[in-house]
């Protein structure tokens, strides 16, 4: 978390917090736990209105960053949701948004990216298996691409208007925009421990889309996961940040052998230890946004670094406040399970923390 | 443009841009830079860069001008140390220049900051801290070492341990009891003690690992000083004290005055993989292309990496004021966790080599093995973990204190108490 929000960074903050309480609140949360998509296409027009889908596109295609610094204001909203278990396609669409208004052909994004921005439409990433164990393969047919594949534990792919796909190609890895509607394509629901978070698989047999559905280059595929990985990080250490204040408040409040609980020296401990994890996960993560907005020749590994950190921490983290609570922390009642959740499906979804140190290593030369 | 913008005028506050090309210009010409291989700085280097450092105008940064600093503030030394990481840095005397001069600004009369802080900015004079005793580490403030009237004169007698760097200092803080019938916070007074003085006497201790001795031991025997050698009000010296350990945490984290004085550590961190000596064990071992080696080896640096970045973290904060209280507690508690984990995970990856060598192994594995020993140092010294992690609780997150039963009672009291149990 930003400790150096200039006014009107800090407005937009407020601001996210104050929709988020009023427009989505954990109870109205719960309720979507029943709905097929997990978001009201409604409430996410209003979340666009307040600028959650503008901020990673240029100027010229309608979009701009409050600050100059386009993720570390993304960063703000991630944050927000992840304190609040927001639901609805922020990361995803933001990843596609970027990458289209980076490296879109004009006309891919004339017709993508204004419904995008206004928040009528959504999109997702179809990125499973980056880098090494790409199952969607491409190849050029004409003046066509042709698609063939499975992409599993796709976000929001079954509500979204369109798909941004990271295929294999024949010398290399790109992404190709496919509506999630055209021919060939099939979404298979899935499940997830996230309540409000849909993932599918989306399966691709001879799917043909125009050449100027290609975004190339590993370049734009590494930019496009550093914005998705850093986004993912900000949403959890969001989580732990509201988890931690709840839990802090309750040992407050909570008596037992004639003192508060927060007055015992085994649990005063645990909580000091989990500020540090809780301020190196803000840390890691606002170094990683500064790097990929400063275009920092080590982006990709200081990205990977606060990935690897928050996807290892959070969980565990939130476990520990689960424990804090005590018999509560356990039950469907309490809320921090959502945030449980939330963090859990996290550490995995993009790649596991076990990935990103094996990547460490090799970007060190070991 | 070529020339450095000349140093402002008093009460004119120099901007950080203006300051750092001034830094940048002044390191480039007078300081020698890191290379590859460098050896640490030794204290008779160290004098020498300090003294380079005084006379340039880059010593006690925000210390005022009429103590010898340079009258700017912390952000400028944040600023300093930024542009200093390339160069050898006289890390030797942060406990000096970052630790004690501070404690002496911050408490000492003016006739002892006048004498005595421009010398120890330009190194001339280096000081340390007496305040641990062989009795009591944590429990600072139960110190039994006792400073009695004698006439005009304070005669002190006892024992102090776990002081770094003895066998090159020149005066001490003594923190010594000056009233038994107080509690025992209330009746600390803190003395400047000269090392030379007669009654004197510095032993070394000599560390598990073997090596040269980085602790000492002093004893005073009727030590006898006058009234200006007190530092703050009589029997405030807990105050003093306090302040102290804030410095030391501060300085030990990297943050605050002492902020440029690790630039070895700090720039190992910041450009490289802060884990070379890690890499290299495991490569001699045969075991950079384990899986589980290498996991454990981007462990080791991600969290040299978060430790960075989080101490930058309380930097900004404290510069920004979201941040208010002690917060170097917090970056202290990072480090006693991690260099014992970082002491783990050279043993994971060295295997059977890090423990049985001959000859013809690098003397990378001799040093780690051995430093494995004494890897709970920094999770002792200075404040332990455990110490850190109560200031945390009760003092930067307002968490109910410990139940203290020797506060509302007098010292001569507590010690009764103790006889008794015995």
């Amino acid at each position: 978390m930003d400790l150096e929000l200039a006014d009107d960074r800090l407005f937009f903050q407020q601001n996210t917090r104050r929709f988020l309480e009023r427009e989505s609140p954990l109870e109205h949360v719960r309720e979507l736990h029943r709905t097929e998509h997990g978001f009201d296409p409604g409430w996410w027009r209003k979340a666009a209105e307040l600028g959650w889908t503008t901020l990673l596109a240029s100027e010229e295609d309608g979009g701009g960053s409050l600050s100059g610094a386009p993720l570390r204001d993304a960063v703000i909203v991630a944050e927000e949701r992840g304190r609040l278990i927001a639901p609805g396609p922020f990361l995803p669409t933001n990843v596609v948004v970027s990458a289209l208004s980076a490296g879109g052909d004009p006309a891919l994004k004339e017709a993508h990216l204004p419904g995008l921005l206004e928040g009528d439409a959504t999109a997702a990433w179809a990125s499973s298996g980056l880098p090494d164990d790409l199952r969607v393969e491409a190849r050029a047919d004409g003046g066509e691409i042709v698609l063939d594949g499975t992409a599993p534990h796709v976000e929001a792919a079954a509500s979204a208007d369109l798909l941004l796909v990271v295929v294999r190609t024949g010398d290399g890895i790109a992404q190709v925009a496919v509506p999630r509607t055209h021919p060939g394509v099939t979404v298979v629901p899935g499940r997830s421990l996230d309540l409000v978070r849909r993932f599918a698989r989306v399966r691709f047999e001879g799917v043909r889309v125009p050449r100027s559905h290609l975004i190339d280059g590993a370049n734009a595929v590494e930019r496009a996961l550093q914005v998705a990985l850093t986004l993912q990080a900000a949403e959890s250490v969001g989580a732990m940040d509201r988890a931690f204040e709840t839990t802090f408040a309750y040992m407050g409040d909570r008596y037992a052998f004639g003192r508060a609980i927060a007055s015992y020296q085994a649990l005063k401990h645990r909580v000091a230890d989990m500020l540090l994890h809780l301020e190196s996960a803000k840390a890691t993560t606002d170094a990683a946004a500064r790097a990929v907005d400063d275009a920092n020749p080590e982006a990709g590994r200081l990205v990977r670094i606060a990935a690897a950190y928050v996807k290892d921490t959070a969980p565990t983290f939130v476990q520990e406040c689960v424990q804090l609570l005590g018999g509560i922390g356990v039950t469907w009642e309490h809320d921090i399970h959502l945030y449980l959740r939330r963090v859990t499906v996290n550490r995995a979804v993009l790649g596991t923390p076990e990935r990103y140190r094996e990547q460490i290593c090799v970007r060190l030369g070991v | 443009m070529t020339t450095t913008a000349p140093r402002p005028a008093e009460g004119q506050l120099e901007s950080l841009d203006v300051f750092r090309d001034r830094a940048r210009t002044f390191l480039a010409a007078s300081m020698p830079r890191r290379t590859e291989g460098d050896g640490p700085v030794s204290m008779r280097e160290a004098k020498e860069l300090q003294a380079i450092l005084f006379d340039g105008g880059f010593a006690g940064i925000a210390f005022p001008r009429r103590y010898g600093g340079a009258g700017l503030t912390l952000d400028h030394q944040t600023v300093f140390a930024e542009e200093a990481a390339g160069y050898r840095m006289p890390t030797p005397l942060a406990v000096s220049v970052a630790m004690m001069a501070p404690t002496l600004l911050d408490h000492g009369s003016d006739e002892l900051k006048e004498r005595h802080l421009p010398r120890m900015l330009r190194g001339e004079e280096i000081w340390l801290q007496l305040l641990s005793e062989p009795s009591g580490g944590s429990d600072m403030a139960g110190v039994l070492t006792r400073a009695a009237r004698s006439g005009d004169d304070w005669v002190i007698d006892g024992a102090k341990i776990w002081t770094t760097g003895a066998n090159h200092a020149d005066y001490g803080m003594c923190l010594a009891r000056t009233d038994l019938d107080v509690p025992k916070y209330s009746g600390l007074s803190m003395f400047a003690v000269p090392l030379d003085h007669a009654g004197v006497r510095i032993e070394p201790i000599v560390s598990a690992d073997g090596g040269d001795p980085h602790f000492f031991q002093e004893f005073l025997d009727e030590v006898v000083l006058q009234d200006g050698n007190l530092i703050g009000p009589l029997n405030n010296g807990w105050a003093v004290a306090h302040t102290l350990l804030y410095h030391e945490r501060n300085a030990t984290a990297g943050v605050g005055h002492g902020r440029g004085y690790r630039a070895e550590a700090d720039a190992g961190d910041a450009t490289g993989s802060g884990i070379d000596d890690l890499i290299a064990l495991s490569r001699a071992a045969g075991t950079s292309g384990d899986p589980v080696s290498r996991q454990l080896l981007a462990e080791a640096h991600i969290s040299a990496v978060v430790a960075r970045q989080v101490s930058d973290r309380v930097m900004t904060g404290i510069r920004t004021g979201a941040f208010e209280g002690e917060w170097g507690s917090l970056l202290k508690l990072g480090m006693g966790i991690d260099a014992p984990r970082r002491g783990e995970i050279g043993l994971a990856v060295a295997g059977e080599d890090g423990v049985v060598w001959d000859d013809e192994a690098g003397d990378n594995i001799d040093a780690h093995s051995v430093r494995w020993l004494v890897s709970r140092t920094i999770a002792i010294a200075g404040g332990t973990n455990e110490m850190q992690r109560n200031i945390v609780s009760e003092r930067l997150l307002g968490m109910p204190r410990e139940v203290a039963v020797d506060r509302a009672v007098s010292f001569r009291d507590v010690l009764a108490r103790r006889a008794d149990r015995r």
